[in-house]
């Protein structure tokens, strides 16, 4: 087969073409205004809730756009579990950016969660409990 | 939340919070709201340990071996992996040690000791043309073990789009006479799911679903999970928001095609398919067609082979006086103009080469 038998056309090949467009489709900025509501319910009635980012219509060019003007706050968790997890608050408290990857490291999901403190972070009841029995298993040891 | 399930995944290195986490993604690739991840976790964990693992018997008929390499890839050993240690595999003629007779006596035993209980998988098509001769295991045609083994099953689940719908077998001219699972058993719950191949999570997907609820999924009205095939790949696109404001790639290789504009002109069939291509992705979460650059084959839907090319645009029926409100009208004449494009094209590119394949192979 001659290759120009190959129906691909290259129709603009100018470096500038490619800077032309962000990649911005204006889908990013009104969910500031979701989240503004989020986060008076949590004020007011101390609800928690999260946005699956992945369920929106948003391009990378908007994630990279909606995480800039979030900004980075005070606290970062890395949490290790089948693949890096990182939940960061913003530069507003109580609104955090979370991402999931997955073994291979790509974006398994992401959200973002208007709570105080992310149900993730918490230590589980049980948990505690197993964590206690073996602080005794290390004092008995001590002796 | 505790439970059996939290206990059994504790046992095997797997906290509770690798367990949420998988719970919230799981409920991200179903399209539910981020709130349910939470309530699935609860769910799962507290449900009951069963004494005896399910058996489940996989039948290959006409198939190419694609949808067994889907599920074998889904990157073990992960969470989803673990909880299909939860179910006790009987006869995978691709997977399995045995061949020949011990096979089918594996397949027997399984029949007869879960009589009515075991769920049935089956990957491939079922020919009818001449009697079934066109594909046989063990000297019988498929149809007949279909028959006889689905007898005893609780459930079948068709995967991929040959079991589903027929598949590639099926496209024009049908040399086989390839029909569906649920063209023959009529009398079981049948859960479709289709794609070529499905994705690998959906599957462990619908066996959460059997954990978190002790229900079959549901179903949309081709037989499908609705979790998984509620939305189209057009619907949760992350190149939507271009087609949204009309920006459309026209080429593979153009200035749209660049920007990653939308593939709907290059014949992206993810306005009219039902799959989570989109959020899930393939490859353990690496890309998806689309992002690669191409548009969406529809293979989760029914014929998907004979929808009338790959490349070609979907479009609007041509007759605009059939449509009385004027946004009717203008989608419609965008439609024809859209199929004057391809035509053109087709026409350019047969007048610009004797030998026109590629344009020849485009229905």
């Amino acid at each position: 087969m001659p290759l120009d038998a190959i129906p691909v056309v290259v129709i603009n090949t100018s470096e500038n073409s490619l800077a032309a467009d962000s990649g911005l489709t204006g889908n990013a900025p009104v969910l500031l205004r979701e989240i503004a509501a989020l986060a008076q319910r949590l004020l007011a009635s101390d609800e928690s809730s999260a946005i699956d980012l992945r369920a929106l219509p948003l391009t990378p060019a908007d994630l990279d756009w909606l995480r800039e003007t979030l900004g980075q706050g005070q606290v970062v968790a890395t949490l290790d579990a089948e693949g890096e997890s990182t939940l960061s608050e913003t530069v507003c408290p109580g609104v955090w950016w979370v991402t999931h990857h997955n073994e291979q490291g790509a974006v398994a999901s992401e959200f973002i969660e208007v709570t105080y403190v992310p149900e993730l972070l918490k230590a589980h009841p049980d948990d505690v409990k197993i964590g206690l029995e073996h602080l005794e298993l290390l004092i008995s040891d001590l002796s | 939340m505790q439970g059996p399930l939290i206990d059994s995944l504790a046992r095997q290195g797997v906290t509770r919070r690798t367990f949420m986490k998988y719970c919230a993604t799981l409920a991200s690739m179903m399209a539910l709201p981020p709130a349910a991840g939470r309530a699935m976790a609860e769910a799962m964990a507290a449900a009951p340990a069963a004494t005896k693992r399910p058996s489940v018997i996989w039948l290959p008929f006409q198939e190419c071996t694609g949808c067994t390499e889907s599920i074998t890839r889904s990157h073990s050993p992960t969470l989803e992996g673990l909880i299909f240690d939860a179910i006790s595999l009987d006869y995978q003629e691709t997977l399995m040690a045995a061949a020949g007779h011990q096979a089918e006596e594996a397949l027997h035993a399984a029949m007869k000791e879960n009589d009515g209980k075991y769920l049935l998988i089956v990957d491939g098509s079922i020919p009818l043309g001449l009697d079934g001769a066109y594909s046989c295991i063990a000297g019988k045609s498929n149809l007949e073990t279909l028959k006889e083994v689905a007898k005893g099953a609780f459930a079948i689940v068709a995967m991929g789009s040959c079991a589903a719908f027929g598949g590639i077998p099926k496209a024009n001219p049908n040399p086989t006479g390839a029909v569906s699972v649920s063209d023959i058993i009529k009398d079981k719950p049948i859960i479709n799911i289709p794609g070529c191949p499905p994705i690998p999570v959906v599957m462990t997907g619908v066996l959460a679903h059997f954990l978190t609820f002790g229900s079959l999924p549901e179903m949309d009205n081709k037989g499908r999970p609705k979790a998984f095939y509620g939305e189209t790949i057009h619907d949760r696109c992350y190149r939507r928001p271009f087609y949204d404001q009309g920006k459309f790639a026209k080429t593979f290789d153009d200035e749209g095609a660049r920007n990653g504009w939308c593939l709907f002109e290059l014949g992206c069939k993810g306005p009219v398919t039902y799959n989570a291509c989109a959020t899930v992705k393939w490859n353990g979460g690496t890309s998806w067609p689309v992002e690669s650059g191409h548009g969406c084959l529809g293979c989760s839907e029914p014929d998907f082979w004979d929808a009338g090319g790959f490349y070609k645009a979907l479009s609007m029926p041509a007759d605009p006086l059939k449509f009385v409100s004027t946004a009717a009208v203008v989608g419609a004449v965008a439609g024809v103009a859209v199929s004057f494009a391809n035509r053109g094209k087709k026409g350019a590119a047969k007048s610009a080469h004797e030998t026109t394949t590629l344009a020849d192979l485009e229905k």
